[in-house]
C-alpha cells in the first residue's frame, strides 16, 4: 500500500463516525427520489383506470384517484364480444409464462453446467456458439418464425412460445457467469465420491446453490415472456389469446379512445405480473446468498 | 424391409388423414368466420345473425379482430389467405389506407367475388347507386369483378365552431361561413383571407397541420405512384408551405392529429379556440363525439375549399365460402352493403339507430337511394342537417389517387414537412430527403 | 485402466444437447432464411425467391444508404447515452445496498421498487410517457410553465434532441434497477473473506469497492456489458411505440430501419435480411472486442499452465507406463 493510500485511510478513520451519518442521510434521500420516479408511473396508470376519458383529457395525469372505475369497467365489457375476456386472456399468459419460464431457467442452468462443470473438446467452441445465438437480431428472424410455425401448422398452440424459451442463450451467458465463482468443483467432486449420479448432482447439488440466480432469471424471463406482443398477436386467436393482445384490442379502434378503459387494461395486464413479482422478491431482497462455498 | 415399413406407415398415415378429412365433411359447418381490425364490421355479422335468428337454426359467428398495432393486422391476415383452406375468413376487413392491397394490389386473387356467392353486383349496385369510387375500388383489375364494397361513404367537409363564426363575422349560417372560407372555391386564397381574420380576433383557423393535409392528398391528380416511380402531386408538395404558413403565421394550435391536443381543441380547451376540422362525417360520429366535451351542439357543417374524403372501411368477400354457407354470407354482406330497405344496415348507420343508437351517430353511408331516404339533422352541428354538405362531397371521393402504400409514404412525407416547418431541413432538402426515403423504406425511385 | 475422470467429458455433450435442439428446431430454419434471402431477390407481399446476378447487390444498396448509417450512429448514441448514466447509477446503488457499514433500513424495499420499471410493457411506457410530454398541453409543459422555466409551451415532439433524449432516459429508467441487481448479485458473489482482509487494512468504503469490488465483478460486468449493447443494438420497441422512429428519423435505431424496409410498406425482405446480417456482425465484432478486453488474463495463463502440465503428466504417465511394461517383461523373463 503506498503512503497516499495510508493517509486517506488515517484521515478517513477520524471523521468516520459524522460523516456517515452524512452519507446515510444523503443516499436515503437519493434512494427516495429514485423510489418517487420508479414508482409514479405505476401509480399515474392506476390512477387513470379510476377516471373518465374526459377527465384524462383535460389533464393526463392525476395523483389523486377518482370515481370512474366501475364505468370504466363496464366499457371494458362491451369489448366482450371483440374477444376482451380477461380470465381466458389471464390463464392464457400464465401457462405460456410459467411453462416457458420453467424451460429456460431449468434448461439455461443446465446447459451453463454443461459449460462450467466439465472438460470437453467442444466446449469452448460450443460456448462461442450460444453467444452468437444471442447475438442474432430478432427483428428479422421473426418473419422466419412465424412462416414456419404457420407451415408447420403450430399457429394458435402455445407451444412456439414454449418451446423456444429451452433454448436462451443470454441466460445460459448469466447463468454460466454466475456459476463459475459460485459453484465449487470440490462440491461435485465430494458428491462424486459420494456415488451420485451426473444428472442427480446437478438437479440436488448445483440447481439449489444456483436458486438465487435462478430466481432473478425466472422474474426477468416471465415478465418479458408476459409482455411479448407482436407474435402473440400474428399467432393467436379465439380463446388462445394472451392478456396483452386482448388488451390491443382496446385501442384496435383510433378513432374512439377510450382513454380511462385502456389504463384500466393495462392496469389489469400488470396485476398479475405484481403478484409473481412479489412472490420471487424475497430472492431479489436477499439477494445471493453463497450457500455451499461459506458451508 | 424398411423401405416397405416406411411405405406402411405412409399409407397409414394417409388413411388417418382421408379418414379425417371426410368425418371433418360429414359434419355440416355452420361458423362463419370474420377477421377484422376493429369490432365494427365483426360485430355487423353477428347482429345480423341474431336479427334474423339464425343462431336459433345453429349457424355461429367465429370473430378474429386482430388490432392494427404495427401492421399485425395485415400480417396475421396475409398468413391467414396464404395458408388457405379454414384459415381464409369468410369475411373480412379492409380499411382505407390498405384496402387497395387486397382489392387490386398483391393479395387481390386471393379474395372471393361477390358474383361467386349470389350477389347480382352490376345491378345490385347499381339499384342501391353505390357510390362509384366505393366500388371502383373494391373492383379487382383483373377480372373486373366486385371483390369488396364498404358501407359508409367519406366525402369530407368542413365542420366549424359555431361560437367562433359568430365572434368573427358575425354569423354562423353555414352558407355564409362557406362564403367566408372560399367554400368550393377550388383554391386556398379566401381561406387565408379568413385566417387572417380570425386571427384578429385571437382565434386560429385549424388545429393543426394534419388537419389540411386531407384535402390535400386528396385533392392531388395523380397519388404517390405514377408508373412505378415516385411522384410528387403539386398539391401534396404544397402541404410544406401551407404548414410553413400555418405556423409562421401563427393560424393553429401546431398540434398533430390523433394527439392530445388534437383532441383538446375540439373540446376548446387548447391554447387558443380554433374554428374548425375538415373531416366526413364519421369525424363527428367516431371522434368529435367522443372528444368535444361540452361544445357539442355549437358546430356547423359547411362546404370544404378544396373537395376531398377520408377514410372508409370496405368488407371484402373470401375465397373459400363453403357451398353451404354461400347464401347466408350474401345475405350478411348485401345487408351491409346494398340493402337499401329501412331495415339494412345502411339506412341505420345514416340515421344512427344501428345497435340501439338514437340518432346522434349519423353518418354518410355508400347507397344514394338510402341517402335519399335519411336525412342528416344532427344535434351536434345544433340540428342542422349536415347531409346537405357531405352527401354533394361524395363526387371527391375517387380511388385513382390512392396506392396500397398511401398509408406508409404518407407518413414519411409528413415527418419531412414537420421538420421543415421547424427548421430542421430547408424545402429542397425536405423533398430530397423525403425521395431518399421513399427509395430507402419502399424501393421506389423517384421520377 | 481408464482414469475415471475422462469419461464425465460425455456428460458436457449430454447436457448441452437440448440447447442444440431446441436451437435447430426453432432457430435454424428462421437464420438460414434470413442468411439466404440476403442474396436474392425477395420482396412484397407475396414474395418469390430470384437469383441475383450479383449476390451481394443486397449488401451493397444497404451499406450505401445514408439512413442506414445514419440509423447505426443514432443507435450508438441512445445506447451510451442511456448506458453510461445507468451502469453508473447501479454500481453507485449496488456499492450502497452491499456495503454493511451504511445502516441502511429499508433495502429491500428500494431494490424491489427499483426494479419495477422493468415489469410494465414498453407500450404502456410509451404511452405514458407521450402523455407527460403532450404538446401544448402536457404534464411537462404545464410544470415548466408553472415554474415560469418557459413562456409557452414547447412542441418537444418535433425537437430530434429532445426526443433522443427522452428515450435514452426510458431506456435508463426500465434497466438500471436490472443491472443493479445482476451487479449486486455479483457482490455477494465475492468472498467475504476478501472484504475482511481489506478491512482489518483499513480500506474505507470507497477503496473497498475500487480496489476490491471491482476487481471481482469482471465476470459479472462482462456479462452486463455484452448483453446490454446486444439489446442497445438491437433497441426496438420504445422508439418505434413512442416516436416512431421520429421527428426526422432521429430516433431510427438500426432495429427500426430493418423493420422499416422489411415489416411495412413494400416489404423488402431481401434488403432487410442484408441489414439484419451486418447489424449482426457488427454486433460480435464488438461482443470479441468486450470479451478480448474483460478477458480474465490469470486465468487464462493458469488455463495454459494446466494444459502443459496435463501434457507433461500424460507423457511421465506414458514413459512410466512404458517402464513399467518394460520391467514386467523383463521380471516375466527372470521368472522364465
Amino acid at each position: 500500500m503506498s503512503k497516499t493510500d495510508k493517509m486517506i485511510i488515517a484521515s478517513g478513520k477520524k471523521k468516520n463516525s459524522a460523516a456517515n451519518t452524512a452519507m446515510t442521510v444523503f443516499v436515503y434521500v437519493v434512494c427516495i427520489l429514485i423510489a418517487i420516479l420508479c414508482i409514479f408511473p405505476f401509480w399515474a396508470m392506476i390512477v387513470n383506470a379510476t377516471r373518465s376519458s374526459a377527465e384524462i383529457q383535460q389533464r393526463a395525469v392525476a395523483l389523486i384517484p377518482s370515481s370512474n372505475l366501475m364505468q370504466n369497467y363496464k366499457v371494458l365489457q362491451k369489448y366482450e364480444s371483440s374477444g376482451f375476456r380477461p380470465l381466458i386472456g389471464f390463464k392464457n399468459s400464465m401457462i405460456i409464462s410459467t411453462l416457458a419460464t420453467v424451460c429456460s431457467v431449468y434448461f439455461s442452468t443446465l446447459t451453463a453446467y454443461a459449460i462450467v462443470v466439465y472438460d470437453w473438446k467442444l466446449k469452448r467452441a460450443f460456448f462461442s456458439f450460444v453467444m452468437a445465438v444471442m447475438m442474432v437480431p430478432g427483428q428479422i428472424v421473426v418473419v422466419g418464425f412465424y412462416q414456419m410455425i404457420f407451415k408447420v401448422h403450430l399457429n394458435n398452440t402455445f407451444l412456439p412460445f414454449i418451446i423456444p424459451a429451452i433454448a436462451a442463450p443470454s441466460m445460459v451467458f448469466f447463468m454460466k457467469q454466475y456459476m463459475e465463482p459460485s459453484l465449487s468443483l470440490e462440491i461435485v467432486q465430494s458428491a462424486r465420491i459420494d456415488g451420485a449420479k451426473e444428472f442427480f448432482t446437478f438437479n440436488m447439488i448445483a440447481l439449489p446453490i444456483m436458486k438465487p440466480a435462478i430466481a432473478t432469471q425466472a422474474i426477468f424471463s416471465f415478465v418479458s415472456n408476459w409482455n411479448q406482443l407482436f407474435l402473440p398477436l400474428i399467432l393467436l386467436k379465439g380463446d388462445k389469446r394472451t392478456m396483452p393482445v386482448m388488451v390491443s384490442l382496446l385501442k384496435g379502434d383510433i378513432y374512439r379512445t377510450e382513454y380511462g378503459s385502456i389504463y384500466l387494461g393495462l392496469t389489469l395486464t400488470v396485476l398479475p405480473l405484481f403478484i409473481v413479482y412479489f412472490a420471487l422478491s424475497k430472492y431479489i431482497i436477499a439477494g445471493v446468498a453463497l450457500g455451499s462455498v461459506k458451508g | 424391409m424398411k423401405t416397405n415399413k416406411i411405405r406402411h406407415i405412409v399409407a397409414l398415415i394417409a388413411v388417418a388423414m382421408i379418414a379425417c378429412l371426410l368425418v371433418g365433411c360429414g359434419k355440416e359447418d355452420k361458423e362463419i368466420y370474420v377477421m377484422s381490425f376493429t369490432n365494427e364490421v365483426t360485430g355487423m355479422v353477428e347482429t345480423y345473425v341474431k336479427a334474423k335468428g339464425l343462431d336459433k337454426e345453429g349457424w355461429t359467428v367465429k370473430t378474429n379482430i386482430v388490432a392494427t398495432d404495427g401492421g399485425a393486422y395485415q400480417t396475421a391476415l396475409d398468413e391467414a389467405l396464404k395458408a388457405g383452406g379454414k384459415e381464409v375468413p369468410d369475411i373480412y376487413g379492409a380499411e382505407a389506407a390498405f384496402v387497395l392491397k387486397y382489392t387490386q394490389g398483391d393479395f387481390a386473387d386471393f379474395a372471393g367475388t361477390y358474383d361467386n356467392l349470389g350477389i347480382k353486383t352490376t345491378e345490385e349496385i347499381k339499384a342501391a347507386e353505390i357510390a362509384k369510387y366505393a366500388y371502383e375500388i373494391g373492383t379487382r383489375p383483373s377480372d373486373g369483378k366486385i371483390v369488396a364494397l364498404p358501407y359508409q361513404s367519406t366525402g369530407g367537409a368542413f365542420i366549424y365552431n359555431r361560437d367562433v363564426a359568430i365572434a368573427t363575422w358575425g354569423t354562423d349560417d353555414p352558407a355564409e361561413v362557406a362564403k367566408k372560407i372560399g367554400g368550393g372555391s377550388g383554391n386556398w386564397d379566401q381561406f387565408w383571407k379568413a385566417a387572417e381574420e380570425l386571427k384578429a380576433k385571437g382565434f386560429g383557423i385549424v388545429s393543426g397541420d394534419g388537419d389540411i393535409w386531407h384535402p390535400l392528398e386528396n385533392g392531388s391528380a395523380k397519388g404517390w405512384l405514377v408508373n412505378g416511380k415516385l411522384h410528387i402531386d403539386p398539391s401534396r408538395e404544397s402541404l410544406l408551405d401551407v404548414s410553413k404558413k400555418l405556423k409562421d403565421n401563427n393560424y393553429h394550435n401546431e398540434t398533430q392529429d390523433w394527439q392530445e391536443g388534437w383532441f383538446a381543441d375540439m373540446a376548446e380547451i387548447g391554447p387558443k379556440k380554433v374554428l374548425g376540422f375538415f373531416g366526413p362525417a364519421w369525424l363527428i360520429n367516431y371522434t368529435m363525439n367522443e372528444h368535444s366535451g361540452d361544445t357539442a351542439g355549437r358546430w356547423g357543417v359547411t362546404t370544404s375549399p378544396v373537395g376531398f374524403s377520408w377514410g372508409g372501411t370496405w368488407v371484402v368477400a373470401g375465397k373459400n365460402v363453403a357451398d353451404n354457407k354461400k347464401a347466408i354470407v350474401a345475405d350478411i354482406i348485401r345487408w351491409i352493403t346494398l340493402d337499401t330497405t329501412k331495415e339494412g344496415l345502411q339506412y341505420q348507420w345514416a340515421m344512427g339507430t344501428y345497435n340501439g343508437g338514437t340518432g346522434e351517430t349519423k353518418d354518410t353511408v355508400c347507397s344514394n337511394v338510402v341517402l335519399k331516404m335519411a336525412n342528416g339533422e344532427t344535434g351536434f352541428v345544433g340540428g342542422q342537417n349536415m347531409f346537405e354538405y357531405f352527401i354533394p362531397a361524395n363526387v371527391n371521393a375517387r380511388g385513382d389517387n390512392m396506392t396500397q402504400y398511401d398509408e406508409k409514404i404518407n407518413n414519411i412525407w409528413r415527418d419531412k414537412v414537420r421538420a421543415y416547418v421547424a427548421g430542421d431541413l430547408t424545402r429542397d432538402q425536405a423533398i430530397a430527403e423525403f425521395k431518399a426515403q421513399v427509395k430507402t423504406d419502399l424501393g421506389f425511385d423517384a421520377e | 485402466m481408464k482414469k475415471k475422470g475422462f469419461s464425465y467429458a460425455k456428460w458436457g455433450y449430454i447436457f448441452s444437447i437440448p440447447f442444440v435442439v431446441v436451437f435447430c428446431l426453432a432457430m435454424l430454419y428462421p437464420i438460414m432464411y434470413t442468411l439466404v434471402i440476403g442474396f436474392t431477390e425477395y420482396r412484397g407481399a407475396l414474395p418469390t425467391l430470384k437469383a441475383l446476378s450479383d449476390p451481394f447487390k443486397n449488401y451493397k444498396t444497404v451499406l450505401s444508404e445514408e439512413l442506414f448509417r445514419r440509423s447505426l450512429k443514432t443507435t450508438f448514441s441512445i445506447w451510451l447515452w442511456n448506458f453510461i448514466p445507468q451502469i453508473g447509477l447501479a454500481l453507485i446503488l449496488a456499492a450502497w445496498f452491499t456495503d454493511d457499514h451504511l445502516k441502511l433500513k429499508g433495502k429491500g424495499f428500494f431494490k424491489v421498487v427499483f426494479y419495477m420499471p422493468n415489469i410494465i410493457t414498453a407500450a404502456t411506457i410509451a404511452l405514458l410517457f407521450s402523455s407527460l410530454f403532450q404538446f401544448p398541453k402536457g404534464v411537462i409543459n404545464d410544470i415548466l410553465l408553472e415554474f415560469k422555466m418557459i413562456d409557452e409551451a414547447y412542441n418537444f415532439a418535433v425537437d430530434p434532441k429532445i426526443t433522443k433524449g427522452v428515450i435514452s432516459f426510458i431506456q435508463f429508467w426500465m434497466w438500471f434497477g436490472y443491472t443493479m441487481i445482476v451487479l449486486i448479485s455479483g457482490i455477494l458473489g465475492i468472498s467475504p473473506d476478501i472484504f475482511e482482509a481489506a478491512d482489518i487494512d483499513g480500506a474505507n468504503g470507497f477503496q473497498k469497492f475500487v480496489f476490491v469490488t471491482l476487481p471481482n465483478i469482471k465476470t459479472i460486468m462482462l456479462y452486463t456489458l455484452v448483453t446490454s449493447m446486444i439489446g442497445g443494438l438491437q433497441m426496438f420497441d420504445i422508439p418505434h411505440l413512442y416516436s416512431d422512429g421520429g421527428p426526422n428519423n432521429a430516433t431510427r435505431t438500426a432495429a427500426k430501419h430493418i423493420y422499416a424496409k422489411g415489416f411495412s410498406g413494400a416489404y423488402l425482405y431481401d434488403e432487410a435480411s442484408a441489414a439484419s446480417v451486418i447489424l449482426f456482425i457488427i454486433i460480435i465484432i464488438l461482443s470479441a472486442i468486450l470479451f478480448f478486453l474483460m478477458r480474465d488474463k490469470d486465468a487464462a495463463i493458469l488455463e495454459k499452465q494446466k494444459r502443459q502440465m496435463e501434457k507433461k503428466y500424460r507423457q511421465e504417465y506414458k514413459a512410466q507406463v512404458a517402464a513399467q511394461k518394460a520391467k514386467l517383461a523383463e521380471l516375466e523373463k527372470e521368472a522364465k
